[in-house]
């Protein structure tokens, strides 16, 4: 193996030959971009940290500090975040071992339906737990439990639901690339399965691994749609933000929660770093695929595993459906399709906006983080560590926070990208650059798997790094390209904390007609709309394996 | 390789390309309106509102008053609405958001009284809201509890663990509650009653209609809320019933103003010239448990829900100015007391 992965002092040598203008061209590409739709409008929400009554200062940061309140935020985010890790990142990994490593019945199946807490906004799912597991829900009412939800365990529930996807995507890609002759040997030398995965696959997917840790661990301490809505009591630095600025207006103080939140993200970043340097390629020029051999007991055990998984994961959206078609749950469960006459402001035609905006964002959502993960991944030199954190950036910055850094910085009458503020095209860019960091990681896990041995035998041939690019690389990894386009797609026609800043009358998006339907209490309403975004994402995926059916690319598998 | 990185700029411009629309051109006729309106009534309203002026445009925007203050404070430097319509005055009165509205006094401003309007010009308000408890009668009768009738029975220790109410640092409505029991009690036997009721509560929630829908969905027993919600679930079918709690109750009120970037400035005065008109007033009082202007009846639904025909009868008379300026310093101190 070690003869075959090349360290990076001499893939840099290589490259420097003939490549350094197209490096520093693409460089370019990403990184102008990146500052102006990321780096400026978060610029703008650091100066706001600063600004105190007296002048510029660390005041805000100081007096925050200070409080114990604050501590005890601190202390309940890292707590809830580090709970959902733990619980989440195992289980996917497991799930996605069980997918990529056995045999089991209807695959395609068990990949979409993993997927599907990600088709609603995080709102519904929220929601939905309540009307599963809350004090009057499905379990307590009808099964008679006293379970209670609210608190600490119902937002680690939540969170660990609704990243499992996220952590399965990842960790897909990273078990989705194995060479088979790195397993015979092992096997040839007498290792028993156990030893095999603990010296063979997991070794091998450590960055896959770490990067899930990361996400998941971000992702719980930014997100405040499951706290607010299952947190109870619990507060959390995220809804301490919400109290702060929407409760409030006190930006300031918001914004230095905001910045305290980007902390996890530079150790994140330095933790990456160290792993990529450990991580070595999988699949090299003499790699051969893995094929998956019948084991009777295996098989059976990662079935059952894996479709109880999904039923775990499915009970949300499924109690989500029933509730859209009875008249009023709990106390009055007949059946009725009267919740799909949508008597909200523009109807139905939200839906068509998001779905307009979403295509747009997967488009150039897939161009954009692949052309970063190209230039982070295929091209090692001094700037690519920088370029790498503020790709994964985004995942540390609270919605909110960036929608309101939006504002501040594309209403500004000064700044030439005005014309942008209140279009359609700001709320993609936004789109594109909230979700960022996962799509940037999940084309990173499998650029990560491909050895450098490529590049050398194509630069010697005398091909450009674009050449290896296009002819090796491109083709070798475009089914999770595939996956990033879906992934963006559903995520934008979801998300809302950062959108909602954004909206005009001209600009409504479905989840916010979501909102405002669980706002005014119409909970059976707001469920169908969450149905008929289920619907289109799913309806969409379909469509997008029809395409690639017809194409003749019947094996690639949509979802890794 | 060049057509490759042709290729790939001609992706990139024609995405953005597709992508630009014409930013909003301002047409003389067109207002942008921006409300915390309820997204039903705000509805109902402005449906009237383009019979009305059927060569104005009106574009709506509709947002919680937390998320409409924010985007508001935050557009300050270039505003992008021309009229500010039923927003909370206890947050009007904030400096970042009164700076940028414009004195504008409609001829019909005579329908409302001082007391719901701006010295100074800037807002009036013909609507608002009060506080109201959402009790859930079937949980009720499941825990075999009595059904409360005022803020002093709350401190039951049956109620223990089955009462909701909104966090007044994130919600206007918990702000008018506990702010109303302040003005009452005067703030030495406020703050006590409020340690009291501490004990009995179970989740301090950061919006003004979730404890309503929480004790609707039987999560728990007892929701402080506000009146129109409690009315709007119990048409609904949910089984619960509207408490005005007999102390009298906090009220806030929904006040209408002209922003002074407004590029229409005519349109904007018509369209709030319009909200003080009879016709508006007959829908108000369809919609509103308090109208303060003359015009209409309160429809029957609210009176069988227990909305007295003289809604002033029940109102506790906050002091909305007082209100407006000790909002901070009464937020801090229940949050360093209650928030946990």
């Amino acid at each position: 193996m070690t003869t075959l992965t090349f360290n990076g002092t001499d893939r840099r040598k290589t490259f420097r030959l003939g490549d350094t203008g197209i490096f520093l061209a693409l460089t370019t590409i990403v990184c102008i971009p990146i500052f102006l739709f990321l780096v400026f409008p978060l610029f703008g929400i650091l100066v706001r940290s600063l600004s105190t009554d007296d002048g510029y200062g660390v005041g805000n940061f100081t007096s925050t500090m200070s409080t114990l309140r604050f501590w005890l935020l601190v202390r309940n985010s890292l707590g809830v975040s580090f709970t959902t890790m733990l619980i989440t990142v195992p289980l996917a990994y497991a799930f996605a071992y069980a997918l990529q490593r056995a045999r089991i019945p209807f695959k395609p199946f068990l990949r979409l339906a993993v997927l599907t807490p990600l088709f609603a906004p995080s709102l519904v799912q929220a929601q939905g737990l309540i009307l599963l597991l809350g004090r009057n829900g499905a379990l307590n009412r009808f099964l008679g439990f006293e379970l209670e939800i609210y608190g600490f365990y119902g937002i680690a529930i939540a969170n660990a639901l609704y990243n499992f996807p996220y952590a399965f995507l990842i960790l897909s890609a990273a078990l989705a690339i194995a060479d088979a002759r790195t397993y015979e040997s092992a096997e040839v030398l007498g290792a028993r399965p156990w030893r095999i995965f603990r010296t063979v696959t997991i070794p091998a997917t450590r960055y896959g691994l770490v990067v899930t840790c990361f996400i998941v661990f971000t992702l719980s301490m930014t997100d405040f749609g499951n706290p607010i809505v299952i947190g109870g009591n619990f507060s959390v630095l995220a809804t301490e933000i919400y109290n702060q600025v929407i409760g409030q207006a006190q930006f300031a103080l918001g914004a230095v929660i905001g910045i305290v939140l980007l902390i996890p993200a530079v150790l994140g970043k330095s933790l990456e770093r160290m792993v990529s340097k450990r991580q070595h390629a999988l699949v090299t020029a003499q790699s051969r695929n893995l094929q998956i051999r019948p084991a009777l007991g295996r098989d059976i055990a990662a079935s059952v595993f894996a479709y109880a998984m999904v039923l775990t994961v499915l009970s949300i959206p499924l109690i989500v459906l029933l509730a859209s078609f009875v008249r009023l749950w709990p106390y009055n469960m007949t059946l009725t399709l009267r919740h799909y006459q949508f008597d909200v402001q523009n109807g139905t035609a939200p839906l068509w906006n998001s779905v307009y905006i979403s295509l747009a964002t997967a488009t150039l959502g897939v161009l954009v983080s692949t052309l970063a993960a190209i230039v982070v991944h295929k091209f090692r030199n001094s700037l690519t560590g920088f370029v790498s954190f503020l790709a994964i950036l985004p995942a540390a910055v609270p919605g909110m926070v960036l929608g309101l850094g939006y504002v501040f910085f594309f209403n500004n009458p000064d700044n030439p990208l005005n014309f942008l503020y209140g279009s359609f095209a700001l709320l993609v860019i936004l789109s594109v650059y909230y979700n960022h960091s996962q799509a940037f990681l999940i084309t990173s896990t499998s650029l990560k798997q491909i050895g450098a041995t490529f590049d050398e035998a194509s630069t010697m041939l005398g091909g450009s790094a674009l050449t290896t690019l296009r002819r090796v690389t491109i083709p070798l990894i475009w089914p999770t390209l595939l996956g990033v386009w879906v992934f963006y797609f559903m995520r934008t026609m979801v998300s809302l904390s950062a959108i909602i800043f954004l909206i005009t009358p001209a600009t409504q998006v479905a989840s916010v007609s979501v909102l405002q339907l669980s706002d005014r209490g119409a909970i059976n309403q707001a469920a169908a709309f969450s149905v008929c975004i289920m619907g289109i994402v799913i309806g969409c995926l379909l469509l997008v394996r029809g395409v690639l059916w017809l194409f003749g690319a019947k094996s690639v598998a949509l979802i890794r | 390789m060049s057509a490759y990185v042709k290729f790939l700029v001609a992706v990139v411009v024609l995405s953005l390309g597709v992508m630009v629309p014409a930013a909003a051109l301002a047409q003389s006729s067109t207002i942008t309106v921006y409300t915390a309106y309820e997204e039903d009534e705000a509805a109902a309203f402005l449906e009237l509102a383009k019979q009305a002026l059927p060569d104005i445009e009106v574009n709506l925007l509709r947002l919680s008053t937390g998320d409409l203050a924010a985007r508001i404070i935050a557009e300050s430097g270039n505003p992008q609405h021309d009229v500010l319509w039923g927003f909370a005055a206890s947050t009007i009165v904030n400096p970042d958001i009164l700076s940028g509205l414009e004195a504008y006094t409609p001829a019909d401003i005579g329908k409302v009284a001082p007391q719901f309007r701006d010295p100074g010009g800037k807002w009036f308000a013909p609507t608002g809201y009060m506080a109201a408890f959402c009790v859930n009668e079937e949980r009720l009768s499941a825990k075999g509890l009595p059904r409360p009738t005022s803020w002093a029975d709350l401190l039951d220790p049956v109620y223990r663990g089955e009462i909701v109410m909104p966090n007044p640092a994130s919600s206007g409505t918990g702000f008018i509650q506990i702010d109303s029991i302040l003005q009452m009690k005067g703030e030495e036997a406020g703050w006590a009653y409020l340690t009291e009721l501490d004990k009995n509560i179970a989740q301090y929630i950061k919006s003004g209609s979730r404890p309503c829908h929480a004790a609707s969905a039987g999560e728990y027993a007892v929701g402080a809320s506000f009146g129109l919600r409690a009315i709007k679930n119990i048409d609904e079918g949910f089984p619960i019933t509207m408490v005005i709690p007999s102390e009298g109750s906090g009220n806030e009120l929904e006040a209408n103003g002209l922003v002074a970037a407004s590029r229409n400035k005519d349109a904007a005065k018509r369209f709030l010239d319009w909200t003080l008109t009879e016709q508006a007033a007959t829908e108000y009082y369809a919609w509103k448990g308090i109208v303060t202007i003359p015009g209409g009846r309160i429809p029957q639904n609210f009176l069988d829900a227990g909305l007295p025909e003289d809604v002033s009868t029940v109102l506790f008379p906050v002091d909305f100015q007082k209100a407006g300026a000790e909002r901070t310093r009464i937020i801090e101190t229940w949050q360093s007391r209650f928030e946990r």
